[in-house]
């Protein structure tokens, strides 16, 4: 670890402590430094996230390894935050201000999460019907010699990959999903390979009129840093647990193809440079940020490392089997680098068929634990009340 | 085959090699009792060995010519179709089949001429690429076919004709505990559909008559290493068509947000489309869909489970994501029944479930069915703890006007009736459970009686229900000033929960003892009010001499006097409450006016000689006779009977 790092969490420290000088007791020495330590430990993972080298593709940001090292962490740190809630040696705690009025909203951001764990666990099945079609093209380019035949059974391939691509990222879902039906009339139309319109199907929404991005948006409602002595408290591991959250969730959104996502990057949460923790997420933020913009200037399918590259090929690739139709015939030359870039196709294939069904378990692992953390809280909260004296 | 390909002959003792064994090879074929598959391998043979000899025919250019005449052949077979507004398969068999030996032809020709293709020889290479060409057409049209063959033959079915839908209770019970009236629980326990459900049910979902057609067009892709375009086109249909059903039954997509902010009414007839949805989806649409993957992708290895996953992983994701839902929402007391229900179908459904998907790659699914089982039951727990809680927390400031049967009492009652159906469930479900409930609750300690019944965890938890439920009555009861009043309202409210569980199959659950118990419980509390009520009135009526024959008149007057006012007020207060069961408001009555009316008779008869006097203000028959307005619920006063 870097030796910034260090200086970071010592500067944070002092200003945890001096804020808690008073009330000092043995207790809060212990939830002090537990604090610390979970602060410490977020900033050093998100740290290694921003640092991520790009020219690496396996870690490259945003890759599928990238995003599951990112749910890898964000599992961490919701351990240890649980661990900090609810192990405290006053649980009574959760019910007094300003808890009582943080948990709820942090109950709430988690069910938010989850709808939008599940949009993205619909999104991979998307990127798993890309990947299919690119190893069609994959499969057509691979034989040799390489004729008319093979490069249209390639490009219709990649018609269906390219369309499909952008009828996903056209953020128009809801409309495209109910008027499509395969009683389309073949004769008539002209085109040696018809290419079926592809369709977003219905039980890839998450609900009629959702919206990742709104979902996100509305996850930073009363997203504040704790100010004054709450600062010191448990209010801010629910404030740093939160941050962490809409994060991941504004990551997975921004990488993988999910319902409604208009309006995404405009969403800034309020994390303060001045909280060492963050820094790495501002960075990533700022970094995701950018790529986005970029994509929405050109249009392209989500910012998952592996599509952005199988977009990126299938474009060089379709150019190719252009003019093998317009020519009829090819130089030895393009068809090498043809080769060249279907066995990079391949490869980015095989990435996908590694890492996206484990990304989608991870998910899927995400959504159980904050589902399980939630009813811990509830029930936590619950037997609180119970002790407390009734109403009535 | 490939050494086939590998081997071109190059001098003229292989051409007679080649000869020899392309003779061997049509005598073989033409032996009559071969198996398809080795007939097709010598057609193949045969097909490879006459490409090599044309190819070494070629250096004149007769044998490229003999292939590309049985190229151009297909080619018309193929192409014919291109501008033909017609569907193949639509125009019948025969134009099917031919279409296919001209695939099968071109096939052919492709695989030979590839693999003589090393030598650089334009005219060859020239007719390989057409023959691809010709292929690569072939093969989009074979997809084109098969979607349309899929669409025109998909067969909808009605899912009324698969289940009669559960009508187990329709009673919406919420959490306000205001009255649910008796009548509509009647039939319940006769609607036991789970056991006509359990028989498998499977439909074609094409119909049958095309599943050979295809077959045909799945071998002959699968062949050509056309699998990946079959596979997307036959997944997209049936995904589609699954997701059509979805809709059809009624079920949309709901996000958790949208579960959990759900009112209680229209959350508990989703829970119960739920259940019922679930139950066709997996049991006939899935079974069926799975029969059709195998019917067609059968020989295939992997293929036929790997494309009944992607149809059918997104509906059943979105099915889970509903029951993950409603198991995370409030634990309420009324979402219980719901809940059992939703468990139940689940607990039924893990053994489709894990024959469907049993391999690997469904392992996914299956463990998310598991993780929601488990969710739901914990669920399900934690409303019957919320409804024992909901039970002793419900306080009322007033007492019951009347003194009749409480709202909370008739809720109760009315909602664990049902709960024998779920027993099985419920006894799993409890097994765990029992340190944590309240263990101040009666044992069964009923000597003989101890059933299997009686002493399982059910049993134990619906007395500890009941006696939560008593011992509130109890507090209500303490509300009431009139001691009197106090035991009718405990006489007819222990009275219905006895009723309750002798008239259905709760009974068996609490046992005979208990309804013993109680039965004396009430009856006790009907004595109770004799007592208390009536021990002061007919005090007026004793003789204090029992010795002496008669009362001086002063005295008899003033009993008399005091009997009367004493009656009239008992009279006014008690015709305003209300015993609400017929047989025990008659009974009471008839034990009350055996006591009073022959203290009554006796008192006058042995005062015969002051009878006529003003100060006698009731006769017997009117005291018998105002007896009767008792507990009917409305407030009387009497009137002089004189004037009557």
């Amino acid at each position: 670890m870097p030796a910034t790092d260090y200086q970071a969490s010592f500067l944070g420290r002092i200003s945890i402590r001096r804020n808690q000088v008073i009330a000092m007791d043995g207790n809060h020495e212990q939830e002090l430094q537990d604090l610390e330590l979970f602060s410490k430990h977020v900033s050093e993972r998100f740290a290694e996230l921003l640092s991520s080298p790009d020219d690496i593709p396996f870690d490259a940001l945003l890759s599928i390894s990238w995003l599951r090292k990112l749910l890898d962490f964000f599992l961490c740190c919701e351990a240890e935050f649980k661990g900090i809630l609810m192990m405290g040696n006053d649980p009574s705690q959760i019910s007094k201000p300003p808890l009582d009025r943080l948990i709820p909203e942090f109950l709430d951001r988690s069910v938010k999460a989850l709808d939008v764990c599940n949009a993205v666990t619909n999104g991979l099945e998307s990127v798993r019907h890309y990947q299919k079609l690119a190893e069609i093209v994959v499969s057509a380019l691979e034989q040799k010699p390489i004729g008319d035949g093979q490069s249209r059974r390639a490009k219709k391939a990649l018609t269906s990959l390219m369309s499909a691509m952008n009828v996903d990222d056209k953020e128009c879902s809801a409309a495209k999903a109910t008027e499509r039906s395969w009683s389309f009339s073949r004769r008539g139309v002209s085109s040696k390979d018809r290419v079926p319109e592809h369709f977003r199907s219905v039980s890839n929404q998450v609900a009629k009129n959702w919206s990742a991005a709104k979902q996100i948006q509305a996850m930073t409602n009363n997203l504040v840093p704790p100010r004054g002595a709450e600062g010191s408290g448990l209010a801010s591991p629910v404030y740093t647990m939160s941050v962490i959250m809409v994060f991941v969730m504004w990551a997975l959104v921004a990488a993988i193809p999910c319902q409604e996502r208009n309006g995404l990057s405009a969403i800034h949460f309020p994390a303060p440079k001045q909280l060492n923790w963050a820094q790495s997420i501002i960075g990533l933020h700022e970094k995701i940020g950018e790529e986005w913009k970029k994509k929405e200037k050109k249009g392209t399918a989500g910012l998952l490392d592996e599509m952005q590259k199988m977009e990126k090929l299938g474009n060089i690739l379709m150019d190719f089997t252009d003019s093998f139709q317009f020519h009829g015939d090819i130089t030895d030359q393009k068809a090498e680098e043809a080769a060249a870039r279907a066995a990079e196709l391949a490869e980015t294939c095989r990435r996908m068929e590694e890492g996206l069904l484990p990304l989608q378990m991870q998910i899927r692992e995400v959504f159980h634990r904050i589902v399980k953390t939630r009813t811990e809280l509830l029930n936590a909260l619950d037997q609180v009340g119970k002790s407390s004296p009734p109403l009535l | 085959m490939d050494g086939c390909r590998s081997g071109v002959p190059t001098y003229e003792g292989d051409l007679h090699v080649v000869a020899a064994a392309h003779h061997i090879v049509k005598a073989l074929g033409a032996t009559k009792n071969l198996s398809d598959d080795l007939r097709k391998i010598l057609i193949d043979l045969d097909s490879h060995l006459s490409m090599i000899t044309s190819n070494i025919d070629s250096k004149g250019g007769r044998g490229l010519v003999d292939v590309e005449e049985r190229l151009d052949q297909a080619e018309r077979k193929i192409m014919r179709w291109e501008t033909d507004p017609m569907m193949i398969w639509d125009s019948g068999p025969k134009e099917a089949s031919d279409y296919l030996e001209a695939v099968d032809e071109t096939g052919k020709l492709v695989d030979g001429l590839r693999g003589l293709s090393v030598h650089e020889n334009r005219k060859q290479k020239e007719i390989l690429h057409r023959a691809m060409n010709i292929f690569q057409t072939a093969m989009s049209r074979l997809e084109e076919e098969l979607i349309h063959i899929l669409v025109r033959h998909g067969q909808q079915f009605e899912p009324k004709n698969m289940y009669s839908r559960s009508i187990r209770k329709d009673i919406v019970y919420d959490e306000s505990f205001v009255s649910v009236e008796d009548e509509p629980t009647k039939e319940t326990s006769s609607q036991n559909c789970s056991n006509d459900e359990s028989g498998e049910c499977i439909v074609d979902l094409v119909h049958a008559d095309v599943i050979p057609d295809i077959k045909s067009i799945a071998k002959v892709m699968f062949t050509s290493n056309y699998g990946p375009e079959f596979c997307e086109a036959f997944i997209s249909v049936q995904k589609e068509a699954l997701e059509q059903y979805f809709s059809f039954l009624g079920t949309e997509n709901l996000s958790i947000e949208d579960v959990l902010k759900m009112e209680w009414t229209c959350l508990s007839s989703k829970m119960n489309k739920w259940t019922w949805s679930m139950k066709i989806i997996v049991r006939v649409y899935l079974a069926s869909e799975k029969q059709l993957c195998d019917q067609v992708l059968g020989g295939l290895g992997s293929v036929s489970s790997y494309c009944f996953l992607e149809i059918s992983k997104a509906t059943i994701l979105c099915l889970l994501n509903f029951g993950e839902a409603v198991a995370m929402g409030p634990h309420r007391p009324e979402k219980l029944l719901r809940l059992l229900d939703m468990y139940e179908t689940l607990a039924d459904l893990l053994r489709d479930i894990d024959t469907l998907f049993s391999e690997e790659a469904g392992s996914f699914i299956q463990l998310q069915f598991h993780e929601l089982l488990e969710r739901l039951g914990e669920s399900a727990i934690a409303a019957f703890k919320a409804f024992r809680v909901a039970i002793s927390s419900n306080g009322s400031l007033y007492p019951f006007a009347g003194g009749g049967v409480h709202p909370l009492n008739k809720y109760v009652m009315n909602y664990i009736r049902m709960f024998p159906e779920y027993w099985n469930t419920l006894n799993l479900l409890l097994k765990n459970q029992h340190p944590g409930v309240a263990d101040q609750v009666t044992k069964p300690d009923y000597g003989p009686d101890t059933s299997l019944l009686t002493s399982c965890p059910m049993a134990y938890h619906l007395r500890s229900i009941t006696s939560c439920l008593e011992s509130n009555l109890h507090k209500k009861s303490q509300l009431y000033k009139d001691e009197a009043l106090q035991h009718i309202f405990l006489m007819n409210n222990i009275h219905y929960l006895v009723q309750k569980v002798k008239g259905s199959e709760l009974r068996l659950f609490f046992g005979d003892e208990w309804i013993r118990k109680h039965n004396a419980m009430f009856q006790q509390h009907a004595m109770n009010y004799e007592r208390a009520t009536w021990s002061s009135v007919v005090s007026f009526l004793k003789d204090n001499n029992p010795g002496s024959s008669s009362m001086s008149k002063s005295t008899f007057k003033e009993r008399c006097k005091g009997f009367s006012i004493a009656f009239e007020e008992v009279y006014k207060t008690q015709t305003s409450w209300s015993i609400p069961d017929p047989q025990l408001r008659e009974d009471l009555r008839i034990s009350t006016s055996l006591k009073v009316v022959l203290a009554y008779r006796t008192f006058l008869g042995r005062n015969l000689a002051y009878t006529d006097d003003k100060c006698v203000k009731h006769t017997v028959e009117h005291v018998e006779n105002s007896l009767l307005d008792l507990f009917g619920g409305s407030s009387r006063s009497l009137r002089n009977s004189r004037r009557w």
